[in-house]
């Protein structure tokens, strides 16, 4: 049976304000369904809760009310099956490229049998070569992959993407969104990315989740019906993001879109 | 130069490169240049034959041991100057070194003109170098003994009070509980130096060597907790996150991110221990532990024998000086994936 499978069930977070008597409702009344191996992706205004959402999937933080489901076991804490990867990379400065990569498995003890894929995972990144340089050597691109490879390495059934691309700049990204899409094909994960980048979440991924903010809700589920690898000035592709960004209240509200080139 | 640029373009060498870099250089600006590295091996040539040379006052004389010191010293310096000629690393950091080694070499040879030549600073209070070091030589086996005896005392308070110091300060930092009990302690305990225990300690103590261990080990216990507390408290939360999300458990996140996130941290207390554990251990000697390098200063200051003072109070200096940088070595080796950021 394939695993990976993510169900958020009626999911209420309500934050407690230290300074103030009133509570702030991130997330209301939460439905979703992610199944095995899908790429989903989570665009949202800033405030909608989209990052709460990861984290009550990663186990950092519990719903009030609801639950979070993986693969039939209610979410209560964190779990190496259920990989994350933080914007600000995260990786610990202390250690090379080569001991974060396995930092993973020296915890659930698996350093011996799984090497290899190790090995592979940061060749597929691209960064074999500098597995032996610390993480303030490299440069904010290469850090992130070396995330990607060190959230890979425990060989997770889910991969959850915090806004891994939020802090680089364009050309780094869309390499990154490359080598995201070849990680997925090639280790079948469920990924659910969270990203304030409209043209990535469509570039991406199978199906698009729009949130609005305050409280956080589900606007709308959006399939993208597009073959990898996608074009960004392909006319469909235009389309699903003239649609979100309308959703998401930024577009131009009636009449054409006009260039001025 | 200018051909070089052209020709070459962007695939040059570290050594074209400099060349280029530094074709404003005229020529007389590169003679300076290799005349400064020089500069220090003349002086001190210069001083070695002062020493010699120049009659001495009433009827003092050189010393043999400090020619030897200052011929090596010079020795090294020719070696280090031929060096330059093959390696522009040697040459720069020479010529860096020069005015320092110059600015020594010049007190030093007013300083025996001071007091060998001339006699402007008399006997017995200011013995120059030369006989300093030649009362060193003459009581070397007391002195290695007592060099002996303050590095065991120095080093029984200090690893003991880190190694407390260490513990309290992690757990501290750690768990909640630990952190009420031990923060009222470093309250009280730390805002008092740890040397005013001493005539305590000393009556009570069944061995002074253990007493003097005690309070040395008092002094670096308080930097070496507060530092490893903050440093634990500080530590970054997503590095638990991602530790947490990579399935590691309780035990392994102390032990595998905590602890190294806090390293930095832990250093200051360390080296700021072992300034206090050098401090507590001269007032330790010179109070009450009769042996190592605090008490045999007292000691000839008793008998008025200020040279053989002035030679063990230049011990304990390098002692010191040694102990903090094989101190910073580690630091630097520990902390090394600090270094060479983007």
């Amino acid at each position: 049976m394939a695993v990976g499978n993510v169900e958020i069930k009626d999911v209420t977070k309500i934050f407690r304000r230290s300074d103030e008597q009133e509570t702030l409702t991130a997330l209301d009344h939460i439905n979703l369904s992610v199944a095995p191996g899908e790429f989903v992706s989570i665009v949202g205004a800033s405030g909608c809760g989209k990052s709460t959402l990861l984290r009550i999937i990663a186990g950092l933080e519990k719903p009030t009310l609801g639950e979070a489901v993986c693969d039939g076991d209610v979410i209560t804490g964190t779990s190496e099956k259920r990989g994350l990867v933080f914007q600000n990379h995260a990786l610990f400065p202390w250690l090379t490229v080569w001991d974060n990569v396995l930092f993973g498995l020296k915890s659930t003890g698996r350093v011996s049998e799984k090497t290899d894929l190790a090995e592979q995972l940061l060749d597929q990144v691209g960064l074999t070569k500098f597995k032996k340089s610390y993480p303030n050597q490299l440069s904010g691109g290469m850090s992130q992959r070396v995330a990607l490879a060190r959230a890979l390495a425990t060989e997770p059934d889910v991969l959850l993407l915090d806004e891994p691309l939020g802090a680089l700049d364009a050309f780094t990204r869309m390499n990154i969104q490359d080598a995201l899409i070849d990680l997925w094909k090639t280790r079948e994960k469920t990924m659910i990315l969270i990203t304030h980048d409209v043209d990535e979440a469509i570039y991406l991924s199978q199906r698009v989740i729009i949130m609005s903010p305050r409280p956080g809700r589900v606007i709308e589920t959006l399939n993208i019906d597009l073959p990898y690898p996608r074009n960004r000035s392909d006319s469909n592709f235009t389309y699903y993001r003239n649609y979100i960004l309308e959703k998401l209240d930024f577009a131009q509200k009636g009449g054409e879109i006009e260039y001025v080139i | 130069m200018a051909e070089i640029a052209g020709t070459l373009n962007v695939n040059i060498s570290r050594k074209e490169l400099r060349l280029l870099e530094q074709r404003d250089l005229t020529g007389r600006d590169k003679l300076i240049r290799r005349i400064v590295v020089f500069l220090p091996a003349v002086f001190v040539l210069l001083h070695i034959l002062e020493h010699l040379y120049v009659p001495s006052f009433k009827s003092y004389k050189p010393s043999t041991a400090y020619v030897a010191l200052l011929v090596a010293f010079l020795g090294a310096l020719v070696i280090w100057d031929v060096f330059t000629f093959f390696s522009y690393e040697a040459f720069e950091k020479l010529r860096f070194k020069s005015a320092l080694y110059v600015a020594i070499v010049i007190i030093l040879t007013m300083y025996d003109v001071a007091t060998i030549k001339v006699g402007l600073l008399a006997l017995p209070y200011f013995p120059w170098i030369g006989k300093i070091l030649d009362a060193m030589i003459s009581d070397r086996s007391k002195l290695w003994e007592c060099i002996y005896h303050s590095f065991k005392l120095l080093f029984t308070g200090y690893f003991c009070g880190v190694g407390i110091g260490l513990l309290c300060g992690i757990l501290a930092g750690w768990s909640k509980t630990v952190h009420y009990w031990i923060q009222p302690i470093t309250r009280v305990l730390g805002a008092i130096p740890s040397t005013t225990y001493m005539p305590i300690v000393m009556m009570l103590a069944s061995s002074l060597f253990g007493g003097a261990a005690f309070i040395i080990g008092l002094g670096v216990w308080f930097p070496v907790t507060v530092s490893a507390m903050n440093g634990v408290q500080n530590v970054q939360k997503h590095y638990y996150e991602a530790a947490e999300t990579l399935g590691t458990k309780r035990l392994g996140i102390l032990s595998r991110v905590v602890i190294p996130a806090s390293m930095p941290t832990i250093f200051t207390g360390l080296t700021q221990g072992m300034s206090i554990a050098c401090l507590t251990l001269v007032v330790a000697e010179m109070m009450g532990v009769e042996a190592g390098l605090g008490w045999y200063i007292n000691w000839q200051k008793g008998w008025g024998d200020f040279t053989k003072m002035y030679g063990a109070i230049i011990l304990i200096c390098l002692t010191f000086i040694l102990v903090n940088s094989i101190l910073g070595l580690i630091r630097k080796r520990v902390l090394r994936w600090q270094d060479g950021g983007i």
